[in-house]
């Protein structure tokens, strides 16, 4: 499953013509211009984020910014108080993410390998899980976190990131150990090793792909996620990154450079992981909706 | 029972290693699930220690007194349908594309997926940028274009927010089917395109009579996710519009969190929040059912 969604990734010529094949020669166009486009708005973002606002006025929009204002940058940082919210979105992906990966594999084992009655069952109210969209609970969402005293604390908004998280990383890890040898783990269990030191010692490194490619997705999630964020930390103190960003455009959108500068800030992050683990993307998110 | 005797047992094993995740599942996403349903039926201002029960009145007040609640309905079958049309028809062309021997495949493929990754708040705040109408994108391109007249108020036009909106959202989604469909191409039987060449069939039979045929699985995938995701619509459109102008981009998710979380009528909120519940299972129950099948088929 994982080799197939991987296969993607390859180059694979499978036609290759000694002539010129010119409806190849009118797609290339046609798909040169389309990614000009996408990304078009990428350029506008981060020129405009290098001018002032009588530059952003005076200037064409693709102007390249000659005088690059980089004051743009620590302005924005400390009036959008970037330092708070990116420590905040830190701590919660740093936290949530191994242990969400952790929860989800240890029971994606139990699922996949230790026959136990209703198996079957809760195998399928994960996969509805995948499926309940979280913007719809937000309000009981509050009620239970407040009735734990945990509104505007970590654990408050790690606590229901985990839980929406688990169905679908299961979901995938459950699929991927199932396709690892029975011999492998029965052969350990008849020496007498506990599933438990069999998912560490055997299914875990195995797996290595598959997680990697589920923490990468799982990162860019954890760091972008806006509505129950917004719900759970209403004290400016515990606002993650895209609260803060949300913010500052309520509270500065007439300041044109600086605005442009903490959207550069608030997407880099996610768009360097992306350019350097591009390929995990791809398999992770496809090995789990398109199978074989 | 020694603890040594409790781990050599497969079940309480079992047990040990399922209960992390399902206890928290259970109480941080099944239990708000039962109890939105419960809100729905009672009045609640999130404050008071009582909630009092008082039947459907929630549900008749937003069926009928609610003068935001159709309209946010219409929004959202309206955003559903155009995800529906859109997002996919583009990705399959440019995943037809890509899985071509072209030049530079894994580029292009990078740049229309960079935005899917982005913070949708992030890409709401960039088009709301781009969408100003006197130093935004639009209105520069349009100018040199020699279009300026067509500029106009794109986010503030109560005729037109709404699909200023879903271009934003367009622009942000279409890189997720592509990449589907990409991964649907490698399932796509070579040797029977290959025959199909060979017996003289041009590009349009091919993709007509064995590729469409043999996408129809991921079709209906892509088709399905792009159906959920646009039911549960918020970040986008909080950002960007943040339902305006006069409600005239206002969603069922958002106005649901609007209800409850700021004019803190919980029992409405919830109200709202289960009729989009329950369109959400029209989906995915079936869909899930279907999966099941083909599941076992294999």
């Amino acid at each position: 499953m994982m080799a197939a969604s991987l296969a993607v990734m390859s180059e694979d010529a499978t036609d290759r013509r000694p002539q010129r094949d010119w409806v190849l020669v009118g797609l290339w166009i046609a798909l040169v211009v389309v990614a000009i486009v996408w990304i078009a708005p990428f350029v506008f973002i981060v020129f405009t984020s290098f001018k002032s606002t009588a530059q952003v006025m005076s200037t064409s929009a693709f102007a390249p910014p000659l005088s690059p204002r980089f004051a743009n940058f620590s302005d924005a940082w400390a009036r959008g108080r970037f330092g708070t919210t990116v420590f905040n979105s830190a701590i919660i992906t740093l936290i949530k993410v191994p242990l969400g990966l952790f929860i989800s594999s240890m029971a994606a084992y139990a699922l996949a390998r230790i026959s136990f009655p209703g198996a079957k069952l809760l195998l399928l109210a994960i996969l509805f899980g995948t499926m309940i969209p979280f913007q719809v609970m937000l309000a009981p969402l509050f009620t239970l976190v407040n009735s734990f005293g945990l509104i505007d604390t970590y654990p408050g908004v790690i606590l229901p990131y985990l839980a929406f998280g688990v169905p679908y990383q299961v979901f995938i890890l459950h699929g991927f150990f199932r396709g690892i040898p029975v011999e492998l783990s029965e052969a350990a269990r008849i020496d007498g090793a506990s599933h438990f030191v069999i998912f560490t010692r055997i299914f875990l490194p195995l797996s290595l792909p598959v997680l990697a490619a589920l923490l990468i997705i799982d990162f860019v999630a954890t760091w972008n996620e806006f509505a129950m964020a917004l719900v759970l930390l209403q004290d400016r103190n515990m606002w993650t990154l895209p609260l803060g960003l949300s913010a500052f455009q309520g509270q500065f959108s007439r300041d044109y450079g600086q605005l442009n500068a903490a959207i550069v800030m608030t997407v880099l992050p996610a768009t360097i992981v992306y350019l350097i683990f591009q390929r995990y993307f791809v398999s992770g998110l496809t090995s789990g909706a398109v199978k074989g | 029972m020694t603890p040594r005797k409790v781990l050599s047992d497969a079940r309480s094993q079992a047990v040990l290693l399922l209960a992390p995740a399902l206890v928290i599942y259970l109480v941080f996403a099944i239990y708000p699930m039962i109890d939105v349903v419960i809100l729905s039926f009672q009045k609640w201002n999130g404050l008071d220690p009582h909630r009092q029960f008082v039947g459907t009145v929630n549900y008749s007040d937003i069926f009928t007194k609610d003068p935001v609640f159709w309209g946010a309905f219409r929004n959202t079958v309206i955003w559903t349908i155009l995800s529906v049309i859109f997002p996919p028809i583009i990705g399959l062309a440019l995943a037809l594309g890509l899985n071509q021997p072209i030049f530079g495949r894994n580029t292009l493929r990078a740049v229309y997926y960079l935005p899917v990754i982005i913070a949708p708040i992030a890409v709401a705040t960039m088009w709301r940028w781009m969408y100003d109408p006197f130093f935004g994108l639009f209105g520069e391109v349009l100018g040199m274009l020699g279009l300026q007249s067509w500029n106009q108020d794109w986010l503030g036009n109560r005729n037109i927010a709404l699909y200023s909106a879903f271009v934003a959202h367009l622009w942000q989604s279409v890189g997720f089917s592509m990449v589907l469909f990409l991964a649907g191409l490698q399932g796509v039987n070579k040797t029977l395109i290959e025959a199909a060449r060979i017996d003289g069939a041009g590009r349009w039979n091919v993709f007509r009579h064995v590729t469409m045929p043999a996408l129809k699985t991921t079709i209906t995938i892509v088709l399905v996710l792009s159906i959920i995701s646009s039911l549960k619509a918020f970040d986008i459109v909080y950002g960007l519009t943040g339902g305006g102008p006069a409600q005239s981009t206002q969603m069922l998710a958002l106005w649901a969190f609007t209800q409850s979380m700021q004019i803190f009528d919980f029992g409405r909120g919830s109200a709202i929040s289960v009729v989009l519940l329950l369109i959400t299972l029209a989906v995915v129950v079936p869909y899930l059912r279907w999966s099941q099948k083909r599941e076992e088929f294999q």
